[in-house]
């Protein structure tokens, strides 16, 4: 069961970073025709700057569950790597919890960042006058989208790791090899092979 | 108390916890014990202004640039081409490695898809022409690192940001030591193959002709470069905006090069969302943590106690530097900068040095951080791509001289600040 939520959670965080990742790319487009109509036309496009600003905050947080997944978050291995695998998988546990800690207390306080923008109809200070709960709401989902993956990757790893099953308490929270790192960050590179 | 959070902080980092979620956690430890949690509700607010801040979406503009130009297919052609330009000097292809690590990495967000992009394509010439094999993964590894002080970089950004210092101008304070480091690096494999005959390996035909044919090879990393950074000085665009400009003349780029479709995109996409995640969760956690800092006035301890040891400013620097080396064995150098740099610069510029040329000096400590062992991610990714394998204390071994050159570097800014200075000077103030 585990195996398949975990499936599941890895599409879903995929199929966010190609959108937060295409939304990136219109926000360049969006940004490069309005320096462009600027400089040639002194035609100003107020507002891409800010659209921007919150294609990135939003994007971010959605992002976040893909780093989680990919075990892509930074951590200092140096000591970590002449341990034994059962202490690693240990650590590897207080890190994700540690994590979540984190993220739920950034979380609950996002919340109310989004439920004070909704309750007061706050808008931007900007000739935009975005309605601010629109942005901030796909920001917070990002972040409570977060917080419920990395309630599931505990659950996941403790699970594991009390099946005394090291290497998969390592697939799923471990700190990646550098043969791994180097296959993901190079990932659909033609001239590598 | 303040020894024992440190403690407590130290042995969660070693402890191989998430360095995010050590600075963060340990903010709200702070709070509790010193504000009785009053600081931690702001976090909601702090992190959404920071979130959407324009300056900062230049960091995953660039990431995205980068990770298009990667998948572009320019790298072996490039490769080709610089090595038509340089490796008639002794130590050959190796300057090669260095000259397209320096191009290449001042389009790529990443020193580790650099190193292993440049790295495969160079690698299987060591045995080819028979060069000696650790300088040579030491040229790959160091090379990778000039992606950081060559503009457009990343980590300038992100010091800008905690420091409140001026983007434009740190880069422009990056090119003249840039260029410098490389010829040092440059210096250190001449060295090296006139001592050693048999290090410098066959050298490689070249000729007019072939180095003309080449140039259109080079156009594109030059043309992007004269785009993004031209911009930005020209007045036409902040950095965020000549990253994006960047970004689109990227994907033209791909579509000349007929690379262009959905799983290359899809790959640049993953590839972005993922290292703009793992970068901002550290940089927003360690912004509030040097926030919940202020309040307890940790820095004006510090810079008390600095002022106390009564040591010149000069000794002080060099302690800096000698601190910086020895952290930089241990640490990621991204979360080195991002926790060490809101304690030190206020001790920094109390001093009298100038925020801009410090950027500079703790770019190229953490470009040395980034090849010493036991943890330089740059040694780690070169010795990934040895497919006939070997032992790791080649890569470390063969990256000693570019330490060494990259010493020479901190040593010249020392001793000439103008080094740094002098371009931004000349344009901005």
């Amino acid at each position: 069961m585990f195996e398949r939520i975990h499936a599941r959670l890895e599409r879903l965080a995929q199929f966010a970073v190609w959108v937060g990742g295409a939304a990136l790319l219109a926000a360049a487009v969006m940004v490069t025709v309005d320096v462009f109509l600027r400089k040639l036309f002194s035609i100003t496009m107020s507002g891409s700057d800010e659209i921007s600003g919150y294609v990135f905050a939003a994007g971010t947080t959605w992002a976040y569950s893909y780093c989680l997944l990919h075990r892509a978050n930074i951590r200092i291995d140096a000591v970590y790597n002449l341990l034994p695998r059962r202490l690693c998988g240990a650590l590897d546990i207080l890190g994700v919890l540690l994590l979540l800690t984190f993220n739920a207390v950034l979380a609950r306080h996002a919340w109310t960042v989004f439920a004070t923008s909704w309750q007061r109809d706050s808008v931007s200070i900007t000739t935009l006058a975005t309605p601010l709960w629109i942005p901030q709401m796909f920001w917070v989902t990002g972040l409570i989208v977060f917080e419920l993956v990395l309630v599931f990757v505990a659950a996941y790893a403790v699970v594991r790791y009390f099946q005394r099953d090291d290497a998969a308490v390592n697939r799923i929270v471990g700190v990646p090899t550098v043969a791994e790192e180097v296959e993901e960050e190079t990932r659909g590179v033609v001239e590598g092979a | 108390m303040a020894l024992l959070t440190l403690v407590v902080l130290l042995v969660l980092v070693l402890a191989a916890v998430p360095v995010a979620a050590v600075l963060g956690v340990l903010s709200f430890v702070l709070d509790e014990l010193f504000f009785r949690g009053r600081l931690t509700p702001a976090i909601g607010e702090f992190t959404w202004d920071k979130s959407k801040e324009f300056i900062l979406v230049a960091v995953p503009m660039f990431i995205l640039l980068g990770e298009i130009m990667l998948r572009a297919g320019i790298a072996r052609r490039m490769y080709n081409a610089v090595v038509q330009w340089l490796s008639w000097l002794p130590g050959g292809l190796m300057h090669a490695n260095i000259g397209s690590c320096a191009i290449f990495a001042a389009s790529s967000g990443s020193s580790v898809a650099t190193a292993a992009t440049v790295g495969t394509v160079a690698y299987p010439e060591i045995e080819r022409r028979g060069y000696n094999e650790r300088l040579f993964l030491g040229s790959l590894a160091a090379g990778g690192t000039l992606g950081i002080l060559i503009p457009p970089s990343i980590n300038l950004i992100l010091y800008g940001l905690i420091t409140n210092s001026s983007v434009p101008e740190l880069y422009l304070a990056g090119i003249i030591p840039g260029l410098i480091l490389s010829s040092l690096f440059m210096a250190a494999i001449i060295t090296g193959c006139m001592l050693r005959r048999g290090w410098g390996g066959t050298p490689v035909e070249t000729s007019w002709g072939a180095r003309i044919r080449t140039l259109p090879d080079l156009l594109p990393p030059i043309l992007l470069f004269a785009v993004v950074v031209g911009s930005i000085y020209a007045g036409v665009a902040t950095p965020t905006e000549a990253a994006s400009v960047g970004v689109c003349f990227a994907l033209c780029l791909s579509v000349w090069t007929r690379t262009l479709d959905w799983t290359m995109l899809k790959a640049a996409f993953e590839g972005t969302m993922r290292t703009t995640a793992m970068i901002m969760l550290i940089v927003l956690a360690a912004i509030f943590l040097n926030f919940v800092l202020g309040f307890l006035g940790v820095t004006q301890a510090l810079i008390r106690f600095v002022s106390e040891l009564g040591l010149t400013p000069v000794q002080t620097m060099l302690l800096l530097v000698v601190f910086y080396l020895i952290l930089g064995m241990f640490m990621e150098t991204l979360s080195m900068m991002l926790t060490t740099v809101p304690v030190v610069f206020p001790i920094v510029v109390q001093l009298g040095y100038d925020p801009v040329w410090f950027g500079i000096m703790i770019t190229v400590l953490m470009e040395a951080a980034l090849i010493t062992p036991p943890i330089g991610v740059n040694l780690y990714v070169v010795q990934g791509i040895r497919m006939r394998g070997g032992h790791f204390n080649d890569v470390a071994y063969g990256a000693l001289p570019f330490v060494v050159s990259m010493m020479v570097m901190v040593g010249l800014l020392l001793a000439y600040e103008d080094l740094a200075l002098w371009l931004p000077t000349l344009v901005y103030r």
